[in-house]
């Protein structure tokens, strides 16, 4: 009896309330009000037999659920047989989340079983089935990581555990999906796949509006193909204003790697199209053998193609030469050195010349090193798109004009984003099954180099159908992914060595990013990071933006003042303190605890308002510079430096320790004036402050064995809760994702 | 866990010095194998008692991220694709002239090497700047150890200081690191020389300290208990290694406020030349492998105004790092290696720059048992490609390691089973030693 106790327990602890798309699967309630999601299997005399997701039965006595289970559960029909491993119905074009997050967990189960013996041979016991279901303090933190990119606050964190909906999962990722975080979360995520920075290389060109147009796609939830298409078609400046007052920021995808358009398209086709072509230097492709002639055939599409603005471009003068005569005699007029002023002034217009355009020559050649017997150094080289087999080329995918130069790039990119392009649905929703994983069907994600060598092949292409189904719309997408069984699994404790295939009984163990962490760390400051958004977004298009056909000289001048005044701008709106943070302060009377004094900036857009602590703007990541300053927290904890696709680390260092340990984020967390400290003033008790510092930081309740080590701690002296907030963010349990 | 820390306060360097060598030495790799070619080839090309090797105790690594143009530094031509300076002659025996742009250093060529046969394959940064450092092309299922690892996995780690083996100077990142060596073993990245190691003091009493570390490790045992990942250890051992380091000593190498505001002055007030005063510091203190990074190589426009700026902060700092070696005596043990990713075209562009070029480009040898004032093959005449002894990024990162005293033809495995070698089997060029 004891045992059935035990068990029971443990059931009900670990399945609290599952809101996922288990077909047939309902949720039981016991006596206490416990429950769990599990399908009834048959009543066996006094007892009942339930099965979880997981596929484990669970016999206990009926007598301990609720009677109106107790009813429900005598008219029951017995299963006839055990559900989990069943083939469910192919996909209508209007299923369900809940349906197609069954469909994947369908797929993902066979697929375990199927690994077994590829298991077997790294020298691991089988899996049959998930591992256990993740429980609500864990899920809650790892959603909120997951979908918002932070943690969750107190309250958030709170509300979801003592939530006793059975559809609460189901109902916070919808929440979350439709959440800032979200938008911040997602722009991290592309800005580390697509190199994005604040500062390009050519001077004064900012990727300001780049980083604005995607943050607005992701905002409109704009379909993937149609952004993609934008950004490889997008013509002119990343500043020129288009007739619905948004700015031509697609024109960043390009720009980013002016002047080198072969880095580019290698950059694009393995970004998009998860499709390596370093590979063909070395040894060949198992299906498409890849070519230096197929790669200069890709990148003959964008062989008419400019980055820079020359005199033909711009009705035939040189920009540069023409200002400068007008100008050099104004500054000498006005007294002051031109050679001072020259080469500042010639960054300000050449800034301008970097732009997009097609032009009515295809100027592709085969380098003049040439060696194959396919071409000589120096031929024309003609566009052609590759295939990856046989049969693509009845795919209309392929069927593309390529005869007009100047719209080489739009057949290009149709080719590219067409539902049937044979790579590009499947690269996009392995990358973004892998954001919710730890690792993607196939391994690399940007090498899917033959599907069928991938950890789950039938998974993989049903992904890419999905994606294609759901019209790309990645957050519906991702809704199906976080629905599905296999995602609210508990993470995996078992060792996987790198290169190691990975089948997904639930996802992987994963150091939070250096965004995640950070953001974190801002959650447990501001409590609501997203309300602090940056400033001046506007500010350097106006003043960046010359057009090169019609300025005058005096024009230039002008602008180029104004420009030079964004920066003093910027560094003045940084500004209010710690005490600010949280909003509730503000409107109390209560005077601040500090005697620093209050600096908040107003700002011309943006919510206003941008506080700082000793030097460290309080913002989230995706408001700071892109990649961040050296020295930065972020860079510390490895995010990109934005050369690399998909460049971040997450392994530890020294400095990022120390980061940890003594820096000023853990002072500012530690001070008697933070968040953490606010929310455990609300409540008198010392157990019942342990507990709000436990759900703040941690997003759980402390056990006995931690309420034990509290109470000594706290009895030891007046530091007792610093020192306790800084034990806590320095776990590998805080910095790990579960 | 609490005996841990006790043990950690009063631990003696030494003890912790050799339960850091396990950690990071006997974890997850099988022994290496011996795979000498030497049986096939009939004499080993590298090894205790070839010239050079194990010569260089230390080599600090002068990165020129960007791509540094080889026809405007050390491989200057006149004649169709002369730069806009004229070159300047070269004081040493087998050096002709360097770059308009590096006139100190042309005084100091007599203490270079330069091989001017380098020629990679790939005229992409990402690539580029990965093969030069480990040796082997990027892949995306592995990650190669940075040079600097191989020799702590092969020499273990230093002796006598709590330091770490390997520093990165002006970097936010050590990428690629470790590689596929426990993580441990990663380079310690030194974003800003001037600052040096940040938030090494901890913010409260050494007391207080003690007590937080021991409430962190009392809360997160169930956790490290559950999840015993290399990832989670190696997070663990990071907190120790760094524990250790707030108690050293040896701590004071990072400061360059020690020294003399003239001889900061000689390096250059800037991150490159400050970074080459730390590496010399770090050295001297007995860290093997230090990279100061300098930026602004990717010279696509206006290479004239571009080099005038970046040639000068290299010709002082690199001058300047030589001659303050040779005066404490530590050019005889250190080597100082300087490279990039590759070099730039030699026909200047529209814009009156130049862009990327791996067929051709120099790196630079100085100190250890390098020959001095020696040129080691050639460039065409246009600095097109190789006209004698042409060599590859693996024959020259061999060449470091065999310097080094690595035993470059050794199989490793790596965890997962694959078999790598330090440099990839490049072949040292024996010849660039004395």
């Amino acid at each position: 009896m004891k045992t059935t106790q035990t068990l029971l327990a443990g059931l009900f602890a670990a399945g609290l309330c599952v809101g996922s798309a288990y077909a047939e699967a309902r949720t039981w309630t016991d006596v206490q009000g416990r429950q769990v999601n599990a399908n009834f299997v048959r009543i066996e005399g006094e007892n009942i037999v339930l099965q979880t997701a997981d596929g484990a039965l669970h016999q206990f006595p009926l007598t301990r659920l609720s009677a109106e289970d107790q009813a429900i559960a005598k008219a029951a029909k017995p299963a006839e047989t055990a559900p989990a491993m069943e083939s469910a119905p192919s996909m209508l074009a209007n299923a369900t989340v809940a349906q197609a997050a069954a469909k994947v967990d369908q797929l993902v189960a066979s697929g375990l079983i199927k690994a077994n013996p590829e298991r077997a041979k790294a020298g691991k016991p089988p899996i049959s089935k998930y591992n256990p279901m993740a429980n609500d303090e864990q899920f809650v933190r790892r959603v909120y990581l997951d979908i918002a990119g932070r943690i969750p606050n107190f309250d958030e964190a709170s509300t979801f555990i003592k939530n006793s909906d059975p559809a609460k999962r189901a109902q916070l990722i919808d929440m979350l999906l439709d959440s800032e975080g979200y938008k911040t979360h997602l722009y991290n995520y592309f800005a580390e796949m697509l190199r994005v920075k604040t500062d390009f290389e050519t001077d004064n060109v900012r990727g300001t509006p780049y980083i604005g147009w995607l943050k607005e796609q992701i905002a409109k939830n704009r379909p993937w193909n149609e952004m993609v298409y934008d950004m490889t078609t997008a013509t002119g400046k990343m500043w020129d204003k288009k007739p619905d007052g948004t700015y031509n920021g697609a024109a960043g995808y390009l720009l980013r790697d002016a002047g080198m358009p072969l880095d580019n398209l290698a950059n694009t086709l393995t970004v998009f199209l998860g499709t390596d072509v370093a590979c063909a230097q070395c040894h060949d492709h198992p299906f498409a053998d890849w070519t230096q002639m197929q790669f200069y055939e890709m990148a003959s599409f964008f062989g008419a193609t400019t980055t820079r603005l020359g005199a033909k471009d711009l009705g035939g003068t040189d920009p540069m030469s023409k200002l400068m005569a007008g100008i050099e005699p104004m500054i000498e007029k006005s007294g002051q050195d031109i050679r001072r002023l020259r080469n500042g002034i010639q960054n300000y217009i050449r800034a301008n010349q970097v732009a997009v355009k097609d032009r009515d020559m295809n100027g592709t050649k085969l380098p003049h090193d040439y060696k194959y017997k396919d071409g000589k150094p120096g031929d024309p080289v003609a566009p052609k798109f590759v295939t990856w087999s046989a049969a693509d080329k009845n795919n209309p995918a392929y069927k593309q004009s390529k005869k007009n130069e100047e719209k080489l790039r739009e057949s290009f990119s149709s080719w590219m984003t067409h539902p049937q392009n044979p790579r590009f649905a499947m690269t996009i929703a392995n990358r973004m099954w892998k954001r919710a994983f730890g690792a993607g069907v196939n391994e690399p994600v940007t090498n899917i180099d033959d599907p069928d060598q991938s950890s789950n092949p039938e998974l993989l292409k049903h992904l890419a159908n999905e994606m294609v189904r759901v019209k790309f719309d990645l957050k519906q997408f991702m809704r199906i992914v976080y629905n599905t069984r296999a995602y609210q699994s508990e993470a995996t404790t078992e060792k996987i060595a790198m290169g190691e295939k990975y089948y997904f009984q639930g996802p992987m163990l994963r150091r939070m990013t250096a965004e995640q962490a950070w953001d974190s760390y801002m959650t447990l400051v501001l409590g609501q990071p997203d309300t602090y958004k940056a400033p001046l977004q506007d500010l350097y298009a106006k003043s960046i933006d010359l057009n090169l056909e019609t300025v005058d000289p005096q024009t230039v001048l002008i602008k180029y003042d104004a420009y030079r005044k964004i920066q003093q701008k910027e560094n003045a709106l940084m500004g209010g303190g710690l005490e600010m943070a949280g909003g509730d302060m503000m409107m109390e009377d209560k005077p601040s605890r500090s005697t620093k004094k209050q600096e908040v900036a107003e700002t011309t857009d943006g919510p206003g308002k941008v506080l700082s602590y000793e030097g460290l703007q309080l913002l989230r990541a995706s408001e700071i510079a892109q990649p961040a300053r050296p020295g930065h927290f972020l860079i510390d904890f490895g995010q990109s430096p934005r050369n690399l696709i998909d460049g971040s680390t997450s392994i530890g260092n020294v400095p990022q320790v120390l980061t940890i340990m003594n820096g000023k984020a853990q002072k500012m967390l530690t001070s008697p004036d933070s968040l953490i400290f606010r929310n455990m003033e609300k409540v008198r008790d010392p157990s019942e402050k342990v507990e709000r510092m436990f759900l703040t930081i941690m997003n759980r309740k402390p056990t006995m064995n931690e309420k034990e080590i509290a109470k000594r701690t706290l009895g030891a002296g007046e530091d007792g809760y610093a020192n306790m907030i800084w034990a806590l963010i320095n776990t590998r349990e805080f910095m790990f994702v579960q | 866990m609490k005996s841990d820390l006790l043990r950690l306060n009063d631990a003696n360097r030494r003890d912790f010095m050799l339960r850091t060598a396990k950690s990071v030495l006997g974890v997850s790799l099988l022994p290496g194998i011996s795979a000498k070619m030497a049986a096939a080839e009939g004499a080993s090309v590298s090894g205790p008692g070839t010239p050079g090797f194990g010569k260089a105790k230390h080599v600090i690594y002068l990165w020129m991220a960007g791509g540094m143009t080889h026809i405007d530094t050390f491989d200057p031509k006149t004649g169709a694709t002369k730069g806009f300076s004229d070159p300047i002659k070269a004081k040493a025996d087998s050096i002709d002239y360097l770059g308009g742009y590096l006139p100190k250093l042309a005084e100091n060529a007599s203490k270079l090497t330069l091989i001017r046969s380098m020629s990679s394959k790939t005229g992409v940064h990402e690539s580029g700047t990965y093969i030069m450092k480990t040796g082997y092309e990027p892949r995306g299922t592995i990650v190669h150890p940075a040079m600097g690892v191989w020799a702590s996995h092969f020499l273990g780690r230093i002796k006598d200081v709590t330091l770490p083996d390997s520093v990165i100077v002006n970097s936010g990142s050590s990428y690629p690191g470790a590689g596929f060596f426990p993580p441990a073993m990663s380079p310690i990245p030194i974003s800003n020389p001037e600052t040096g190691l940040q938030n090494i003091q901890p913010t409260t009493t050494d007391n207080q300290f003690t007590k937080r570390i021991s409430l962190m490790n009392e809360f997160d045992s169930s956790f490290r208990k559950k999840f015993q990942s290399e990832d989670v250890k190696a997070y663990s051992e990071f907190y120790d290694e760094t524990l250790k380091l707030m108690k050293s000593e040896d701590l004071k190498a990072f400061d360059l406020s020690a020294e003399s505001p003239d001889t900061r002055e000689k390096y250059g007030r800037n991150n490159f030349g400050q970074g080459c005063l730390l590496a010399r510091r770090l050295v001297e203190s007995g860290v093997r492998f230090v990279e100061v990074q300098m930026g602004g190589w990717d010279m696509h426009n206006t290479i004239d105004n571009a080099m005038t700026n970046n040639g000068n902060t290299l010709d002082t700092a690199f001058s300047a790092l030589l001659l303050d070696l040779e005066a404490k005596g530590l050019l005889e043990s250190t080597m100082v290696v300087l490279g990039s990713e590759f070099g730039r075209t030699p026909d200047v562009n529209e814009n009156d720059g130049r862009d990327h070029y791996p067929l051709s480009y120099t790196t630079v040898l100085a100190g250890a048992g390098a020959k001095r004032g020696y040129t080691y093959g050639a460039s065409d005449k246009e600095g097109r490609r190789p006209a004698d002894k042409q060599a590859s990024p693996q024959d020259f990162l061999a060449t470091v390691g065999h310097a080094m005293g690595l035993p470059v033809d050794e199989v490793v495995m790596s965890p997962s089973n694959r078999p790598f070698t330090v440099a990839d089997k490049g072949t040292p060029l024996l010849e660039v030693f004395a």
